[in-house]
């Protein structure tokens, strides 16, 4: 009895150690992003380091918007972000609710064509894509990275999510739908898009996520640096002579990811949920 | 007579409905299938048709010189270093990726007090940009950084962490690996979570350990989670990019680089278009590959309740 009950604590404390020791890892960076974004230039390359900013630094924070449009590259951000998420939900659902609920003849392969297209990386395909922009003219636009994001990387992952979910959806309801005399169209909008509603919120965040963090594509197509996105920006705080403007571009960083823990914590469920969906029901 | 004719009229309505069906699954199908042809399908064609010509972007003339840029891939003598390096990550990332997702997932799967506090911290690094993630660790990295700092606390001098070899991969795995893990470990963690309590019960009154009950009941119930969470680290190991470019640049020589940084590189700081799809073919066509073949062997692995 006391033996177990002392195993148990054992285990316990055990169990807590290894969580801290989790905990640290993941967030040592990030403090230590936002502890050298307050520092001045001479404290930053102090060896030892300092772990609490001896002065702090606010200006590292002002410099960001002066040294480069960050404001306006953070507004490039969002709203490709928006309309990425806005062109999935447009692309992903009908082709979803078709794939579950339809079926049209040939579905079983049109769905394995999307899966496949889930698997191509973006350097295999930005060298056609770049050229293809250039064609265009769309080089230094934001259009290739909302309409090439969308169509090829967001769209069929949400398409693949949405469709599970409607698969989820009893039949039951097509045929009380079609008694009342409801089409087909309104049958689909009206009834069971409302009862995807978590999916929904799930494939928007999903969008969101991976538009936001797009590197490659907006190194590539985008020139000027009031066009930019945050993350090639982020890489733009450096001066030429003397390499990176670290307390500047730490606090970039850090401003960077206050949206996304935001919305995070903000839609921590549909996040997780939208996750897992794919994955369990198969 | 009557009677067939009926029965005709209503086979006609209904293929009559049977068709409208499938002309509304096509126009709801329409925008994806439209965009994934004037996009995708012609991406991958142009490609493959641009891998197997020389093109010269200044003077802007292509020449067809058939699997020439192929057969460069196998003299030149980066790609000795390069590839390596890219198996390297895909064998490291999805292997122990997918081990440390599991036992993280296992770790807070628990019921303990605060335990979602710790599923929220272990999360956080996936949500933040892959760029900042990486410039953060650039920054913890670098010559007398907090890394060194943390070691030199205790009486360990750095090694020089960038300089190319087999520390500067391990390093960018455990970045890639640090930045990921959360992902994974959340949808295994939904995956455990959704494990039956009635087997897990059933294990225990048979007697079973909790080790028995998790190689004999858990893992096979999660083991559809596990297949999806070892394909997304497979694909995405091959993806290994912002590091390689943010903190060596592929460096020194191409000591550091991988595959998808060579058709960056290639492609768009050196101007060769062809040699560049040519690699980007390869890339595609191994992760083709690598998936097809995960894809075959889940009937062995994977535990179907349905079957």
């Amino acid at each position: 009895m006391r033996t177990t009950s002392r195993r148990r604590l054992l285990g316990r404390t055990l169990n807590y150690l290894f969580l801290c020791l989790v905990a640290f890892v993941a967030l040592t960076p990030i403090l230590w992003m936002i502890s050298a974004s307050l520092k001045s230039p001479s404290e930053i390359l102090r060896y030892p380091p300092t772990i609490i900013p001896e002065e702090i630094r606010w200006e590292n924070y002002t410099d960001v918007f002066a040294l480069q449009p960050f404001a306006q590259q953070f507004l490039n951000s969002v709203v490709i972000m928006a309309l990425v998420a806005v062109l999935t939900l447009v692309m992903s659902v009908p082709a979803g609710y078709a794939l579950a609920r339809i079926k049209p003849l040939a579905s079983g392969a049109i769905f394995l064509a999307l899966l496949s297209v889930m698997f191509i990386p973006p350097e295999a395909t930005i060298i056609p894509l770049f050229q293809y922009a250039a064609a265009l003219g769309w080089v230094d636009t934001h259009y290739p990275l909302v309409v090439f994001t969308a169509v090829l990387v967001t769209a069929p992952i949400a398409t693949f999510v949405m469709r599970q979910a409607f698969l989820t959806l009893p039949a039951e309801f097509e045929d009380a739908a079609a008694l009342d005399g409801s089409g087909r169209l309104r049958t689909m909008l009206q009834i069971f898009v409302p009862l995807v509603r978590p999916s929904l919120a799930s494939v928007v965040v999903l969008a969101c996520w991976y538009s936001w963090n797009q590197f490659l594509e907006p190194l590539i197509y985008l020139r000027s640096p009031e066009k930019l996105t945050v993350p090639v920006a982020l890489t733009h705080y450096e001066d030429p002579l003397a390499g990176p403007l670290w307390g500047v571009q730490m606090a970039a960083t850090t401003l960077s990811i206050i949206p996304v823990l935001l919305v995070f914590f903000l839609a921590q469920r549909h996040v997780v949920s939208g996750l897992t969906a794919g994955g369990l029901k198969s | 007579m009557t009677a067939s004719t009926g029965a005709s009229s209503v086979r006609g309505r209904a293929s009559g409905r049977e068709k409208g069906r499938n002309l509304f699954g096509y126009t709801l199908l329409a925008p994806q299938m439209i965009g994934f042809t004037a996009v995708g399908v012609v991406a991958i064609v142009w490609v493959i048709w641009l891998s197997v010509h020389d093109v010269n972007v200044l003077a802007g003339t292509q020449e067809f010189i058939g699997l020439e840029n192929y057969s460069r891939i196998l003299t030149d003598p980066s790609m000795i270093t390069v590839l390596p390096n890219t198996f390297f990550f895909v064998c490291v990332l999805s292997i122990a990726g997918t081990i440390i997702a599991l036992l993280l997932a296992l770790l807070l799967d628990q019921a303990l007090r605060g335990i979602n506090i710790f599923r929220s911290i272990i999360f956080i690094p996936a949500l933040v940009t892959m760029v900042a993630w990486a410039l953060v660790w650039s920054f913890i990295v670098q010559p007398d950084g907090l890394l060194d700092a943390l070691l030199g606390a205790v009486g360990i001098d750095g090694p020089p962490w960038l300089r190319g070899g087999w520390l500067t991969l391990v390093v960018f795995a455990l970045i890639q690996l640090t930045k990921n893990v959360g992902i994974n470990v959340m949808i295994l963690l939904g995956a455990l979570q959704a494990v039956p309590h009635e087997l897990v019960e059933a294990g225990r009154i048979d007697g079973a350990g909790p080790p028995r009950i998790l190689r004999s009941v858990v893992i096979p119930q999660i083991s559809p989670a596990i297949l999806m969470v070892f394909m997304l680290t497979v694909v995405g190991s091959f993806k290994v990019f912002e590091v390689v470019m943010l903190l060596t640049e592929g460096g020194p020589g191409v000591q550091s680089s991988v595959l998808a940084f060579e058709v960056y590189k290639q492609g768009f700081l050196l101007n060769d278009i062809g040699y560049a799809s040519a690699l980007a073919v390869l890339l595609f066509v191994l992760i083709l590959l690598l998936t097809a073949a995960i894809w075959q062997a889940r009937k062995r692995v994977v535990f179907h309740e349905n079957d």
